[in-house]
């Protein structure tokens, strides 16, 4: 009987995750060639030489890296701050949360009107306090399109970061605090050996579930820019995603994905040793 | 208990199929049609059929960006959902190279007709043919778009300049312009051009002219790329040279930018499609009423040649009412029909429409975009086109944005467009 009663989860896992999972696997191991399908490793063969590949892998790191360092720091910040007793601080917060909301295409498309050279209204305010904006082509210079894109994600994506920090911040007891008071130690001894041990669980929590984010970036970058210019902000999914629907080559996408799907899995397992062995001490 | 369930489903649907139907069964056809003003033609021509034979007409729209992907899939999984299909050209060589069309001509012999009309462009009905040209008849031409020149009438008479012919008179005429008129439109400079060149299809279609005109060829005659030619190379580096008098940031313009900097007067002249010259003449968009005009596109080395970009439509191979499918098609593709779809703002395909007196009343252009249309070219014809155009796309953009020189990026382009061909092999 209890058998009976997961059965209808299982067939939904079974059909729509495992059956697809093991589908990829498959095609990934397949290359379409005019005298038919070959079995083999040429699809992660070929992903060493491609200098696509390689290039939007290493783009993938930088934004991520970039990102995160700027979303915890401020997020880190911002928690701290509207953690104290500071006046209006429920409006903060709650302004605070509002691109958090937004759906990523639409953050992309805001953005994207905002960054336009010519008439957006970035460059536009910049020109009224009398700056030159002749040379700050937000998304069309390869050097500030990666800037721009990470920045769009700093702006979206530090609420959560804060939200999660707060949100732990105020689950820490009274009582440490009181007791570090008490042995008279300064504001940064009781920050560095009281708050940050004690806040550890939230930060592996925001950290691993950002960096995941990260990694697949897509949508905003999307509309952003597309990937360009040239190749300046083409990220690993932006690529997979060319290869597979505008390509037609789903092997090699499929091949890609599992090398991301490792690499995330690696990282993540990294964060979580590292922030397990730390506590332990 | 859940297979009593399935067989419960199982049964009710065999009833409810076996049940006498009161109506006679109804012809029903199905048709994929893109968004936008080409598809909303389709889908008016399709409402009409429908009323006047009575044949049901399922549409299924998508916007562009996944029409192809939606279709390619479709259609490779022979699912046989759709009758008619519309295609923008460059993705036909595949669609027709993967046997996934259904060949017109002996449909058409049915019908006591030889071929398709001979009333329809030529250049057009080459795009139809598979290989280019030559081959067997897979699909019909729809709306007949090729690119022109559009340039300011108005600032080219301001400084006595004359109908750019070549390239070099239009980058003359973009120096004059964009050194004179440091103030004029509302206080900003008008810059002497305006080109997109995002990576993808946007970089390549503004390049394509450049290269043609300067003798350059993707493919040499053996077949291989051959992008880096010196002629190639010569078209990259006269590009960025344009370049120079172009908008700020324009290596990452679309479509959307370089139709605002001429609807805002910003910009003195661009290579553009047709769709875009109604809101020239619409007051809530345009700062340039009447000062527009157009024109086939310049030569260099060689006489211009525009870039072709029609949507055909097609009868992929699993259709089940092939023969429904072709009577909609001809009657849709008719004279009379793509009348309406012209009034409604898609340029015919048709000789004599462009030639009707109360279409060009209407859009005085016509004459233009049709010796445009019937000196154009097509994108280079191979089923690989979507990974070319990609991988060229990016590398004139790096080259546009000042990361490679001309040669560099035209090398590498080469080297990749090599690289997707041996891998297709």
């Amino acid at each position: 009987m209890p058998a009976l009663f997961i059965a209808p989860a299982l067939a939904v896992l079974l059909s729509l995750s495992i059956y697809p999972l093991i589908y990829s696997v498959t095609i990934s191991l397949q290359k379409e060639t005019p005298g038919g399908v070959v079995w083999g490793i040429g699809n992660f063969a070929r992903l060493v030489s491609d200098s696509f590949f390689l290039t939007a892998m290493a783009h993938t790191f930088v934004y991520a890296v970039a990102a995160l360092t700027c979303e915890f720091l401020l997020g880190l910040g911002l928690a701290l701050l509207l953690n104290s007793q500071i006046r209006g601080r429920g409006i903060f917060r709650a302004s605070l949360l509002v691109p958090m909301m937004l759906p990523a295409v639409v953050v992309g498309v805001v953005w994207r009107l905002m960054l336009n050279p010519n008439f957006g209204a970035i460059n536009g305010t910049l020109k009224q306090l009398g700056i030159n904006t002749e040379s700050l082509t937000w998304t069309a210079s390869p050097k500030l399109a990666m800037v721009s894109v990470i920045a769009v994600d700093v702006w979206q994506w530090t609420p959560f970061v804060f939200l999660v920090l707060l949100a732990g911040l105020q689950a820490i007891p009274q009582e440490p605090y009181e007791a570090a008071l008490i042995d008279g130690s300064s504001r940064w001894q009781t920050f560095r050996h009281v708050t940050l041990p004690l806040l550890k669980p939230s930060i592996l929590i925001v950290l691993l579930l950002r960096t995941m984010d990260l990694l697949r970036v897509f949508d905003q970058i999307f509309i952003l820019t597309e990937g360009g210019p040239g190749f300046a902000t083409e990220t690993i999914s932006l690529y997979i995603y060319r290869t597979a629907f505008r390509f037609f080559d789903f092997g090699y996408a499929a091949a890609m994905s599992f090398v991301l799907l490792a690499l995330t899995n690696v990282i993540s397992a990294i964060y979580i040793k590292f922030l397990q062995a730390k506590e332990e001490i | 208990m859940r297979l009593t369930i399935s067989l419960a489903l199982v049964l009710l649907v065999g009833l409810s199929s076996c049940a006498p139907n009161p109506q006679p069964l109804k012809k029903q056809l199905t048709l994929a049609v893109v968004s936008g003003v080409e598809g909303d033609a389709l889908q008016q021509a399709a409402r009409d059929y429908e009323a006047q034979k009575g044949v049901h007409i399922e549409i299924a729209t998508f916007p562009y960006t996944n029409l192809f992907e939606k279709e390619l899939i479709d259609l490779k999984a022979r699912t046989g959902a759709y009758d008619l299909i519309m295609l923008d050209d460059p993705w036909f060589p595949r669609f027709a190279n993967e046997q996934l069309l259904t060949e017109l001509t002996p449909l058409l012999e049915k019908r006591g007709q030889s071929g398709p009309d001979s009333d329809f462009v030529d250049t057009s009905v080459a795009l139809c043919r598979h290989p280019y040209q030559s081959g067997p008849l897979y699909a019909l031409p729809y709306v007949g778009n090729s690119q022109l020149f559009f340039y300011r009438k108005d600032l080219f008479e301001k400084y006595s300049l004359k109908a750019p012919e070549t390239w070099n008179d239009v980058l003359a005429a973009a120096k004059t312009i964009h050194e004179k008129e440091t103030t004029g439109a509302n206080g900003n400079r008008i810059h002497g051009y305006v080109m997109r060149a995002a990576q993808g299809n946007a970089a390549v279609a503004d390049f394509m002219p450049i290269f043609w005109a300067f003798g350059g060829e993707m493919f040499g005659p053996d077949g291989k790329p051959a992008v880096n030619s010196p002629e190639g190379i010569a078209a990259l580096e006269f590009m960025i040279e344009l370049g120079k008098y172009s908008p700020a940031g324009y290596a990452s313009f679309n479509a959307d930018e370089v139709g605002a900097h001429l609807l805002q007067g910003t910009a003195a002249m661009s290579i553009n499609w047709p769709a875009w010259i109604s809101s020239f003449s619409d007051p809530a968009k345009s700062k340039v009423i009447g000062k527009m005009e157009f024109t086939t596109l310049p030569g260099a080395q060689k006489p211009g040649q525009a870039e072709i970009g029609n949507w055909l439509i097609a009868i992929p191979r699993d259709s089940s009412n092939a023969e429904d499918a072709i009577d909609f098609l001809l009657w849709a593709t008719s004279a009379e029909q793509m009348k309406r779809s012209a009034q409604r703002g898609n340029p015919p395909t048709r000789k004599s429409l462009f030639r009707d007196a109360e279409l060009v009343a209407k859009n005085p252009a016509y004459p233009a975009q049709l010796r445009s249309l019937e000196s154009s070219r097509p994108r280079p014809r191979t089923p690989y086109w979507t990974e070319i155009e990609n991988a060229f796309g990016i590398f004139l953009s790096k080259a546009n944005s000042g990361t490679l020189s001309p040669a560099e990026a035209m090398n590498q382009a080469n080297a990749e467009i090599e690289k997707i061909l041996q891998r297709a092999k």
